[in-house]
């Protein structure tokens, strides 16, 4: 059969998860601290059929070969961990990274997660937590009487209690960061694995070190851009399309074969 | 048997495996920094046997690369570098080198930097980073970082970049590029690179799609004539069987 048809099979199929990508980037315009994905190709091995410099007979010597390419595949989606736009909303618990880092989750399962998204509330123990109810690490609890809550640069979460003139600090918050955020692993919930590409996690105050300072009242929105996902989307369409055509066109031979031989 | 049904089925056969090239170039239409493959027919006379010379197979020739740039898009990540102008990135393959254009870097779990798990090397062999803040690579291709609590960038390390001719260069089975001769090829300090952008692929569409439909066409050509010649081989059959 021609092989021209699996290969372009493989383009096919590659645009095919691009497109998913795309879909997902989209669909997650407007959620909060998500990173985009981007899909990354790489060209499938050759098959080297007749190496450059074989010999044809005693005396020549082909001056070069023939190499057949297989296709491309699908390498991997990298997690882009560009800063997204921050936007003012003036609520008490909502922080944002301004810069690298993230907030340490606790899970069900008792392991940490780790996320961006800043759009915490508090539960009925006053323990700080994600929007989903997962309680921050490390543990912050505000006072159930406590006013004018608030959350330094530097993670530092203070409180006036009543009855006392000064505030006093009720907890600190902490960021990790990574040597490779690109490798964490995606969960779902706006949260992320640690994995051994990441490496390990490296914990700090917010403003040391490399890692990003706190907002408070801010949140940080996702860093898609819609415009280019549309046009990453309009290539992926037509690239699709003319993998399809070459795919026909390979058929078309075959049939024009199969045709000439009674 | 007349020989011509042989002639034409080495055109034929050409035909399709030079479809296989052009597929190739198009369903990597989408990936970063891939070459597209070039493809040529070449004739062989065939001196030997019955007949007068008038007898040449057609044959494929396929291992250079096409060295036009591709198009370049601004993606904003520090660590995506695209090569503007001729040029390519050299990454760790088995005990040599290899050669690219595909700039998508990743800082791996060690602080080592890699292109889809190769490291990439650099003036001293393999780029390892210590923990940054910020990190830069300027024009000529030095790697400057800014260090947790410092204000200054220092500069750690230099891409290792070479410029080949074009002709001197052919893909590896893993689809990198490398020398025709297997030397790896001297640092070039006039490769320009900019970071901050990707470069796409360098297959253009428009060629390989119009390369597609003339092939389908020959090909169909070539089946004419095939059935030409088992017209001919039928009629001298009649003769003989009366």
């Amino acid at each position: 059969m021609n092989p021209a048809m699996w290969i372009s099979k493989t383009g096919v199929q590659a645009q095919d998860a691009k497109l998913q990508a795309i879909a997902n980037n989209l669909a997650n315009v407007n959620t909060v601290g998500f990173k985009r994905d981007r899909a990354v190709f790489a060209d499938l091995f050759y098959q080297v059929e007749r190496p450059p410099g074989a010999r044809n007979d005693d005396n020549t010597v082909s001056p070069s070969g023939v190499q057949l390419g297989n296709g491309t595949r699908l390498v991997g989606t990298q997690k882009v961990f560009t800063t997204g736009n921050l936007q003012t909303t003036g609520q008490t618990y909502d922080v944002a990274i301004e810069g690298q880092g993230f907030f340490q989750v606790e899970q069900t399962n008792g392991e940490l997660a780790y996320t961006r998204a800043g759009s915490f509330s508090i539960n009925d123990q006053g323990r700080l937590t994600t929007a989903q109810g997962m309680p921050i690490a490390p543990e912050v609890t505000i006072p159930p009487n406590a006013t004018n809550i608030v959350i330094g640069e530097d993670g530092q979460v203070s409180a006036n209690l009543p009855g006392q003139a000064e505030p006093v600090q009720v907890g600190q918050l902490t960021l990790v960061n990574f040597m490779n955020p690109a490798g964490l692993l995606a969960l779902g919930d706006n949260l992320y694995q640690e994995t051994v590409a990441s490496g390990v996690p490296i914990e700090g105050t917010p403003g040391q070190d490399a890692l990003g300072k706190l907002r408070q009242g801010s949140l940080e929105g996702s860093n898609v851009q819609v415009v280019e996902e549309m046009v990453d989307m309009i290539a992926a369409q037509r690239t699709y399309e003319m993998n399809t055509k070459v795919l026909s066109s390979a058929d078309n031979m075959l049939q024009y074969l199969a045709a000439a031989v009674r | 048997m007349d020989a011509l049904i042989y002639t034409l089925m080495s055109g034929a056969e050409r035909g399709m495996r030079a479809q296989q090239i052009h597929a190739n170039n198009l369903a990597n239409l989408e990936t970063g920094g891939f070459r597209a493959d070039l493809e040529l027919a070449t004739s062989k006379a065939v001196n030997t046997g019955y007949g007068y010379d008038a007898r040449h197979m057609s044959q494929l020739q396929a291992n250079s690369v096409a060295s036009r740039a591709g198009v370049l898009r601004q993606t904003g990540q520090d660590l995506d570098v695209a090569i503007s102008g001729q040029g390519y990135f050299a990454v760790q393959f088995g005990d040599g080198e290899a050669y690219t254009r595909a700039g998508h870097f990743v800082v791996d779990q060690d602080g080592q930097l890699t292109l889809d798990g190769r490291a990439v090397l650099g003036d001293g062999g393999p780029i390892v980073l210590p923990q940054f803040t910020r990190v830069q690579i300027a024009s000529d291709g030095v790697i400057s970082i800014q260090v947790p609590g410092m204000t200054e960038l220092q500069q750690v390390d230099r891409l290792r970049l070479v410029k080949p001719e074009p002709a001197e260069v052919t893909k590896n089975p893993a689809g990198l590029i490398v020398a025709r001769n297997g030397e790896p090829f001297a640092a070039d300090e006039t490769v320009v690179v900019r970071s901050g952008h990707l470069e796409g692929s360098n297959v253009s569409a428009i060629e390989e799609m119009i390369a597609v439909m003339n092939l389908t066409r020959e090909f169909e050509i070539q089946m004419k004539l095939y059935r030409a010649a088992d017209g001919m081989a039928e009629s001298g059959n009649r003769l003989v069987g009366g």
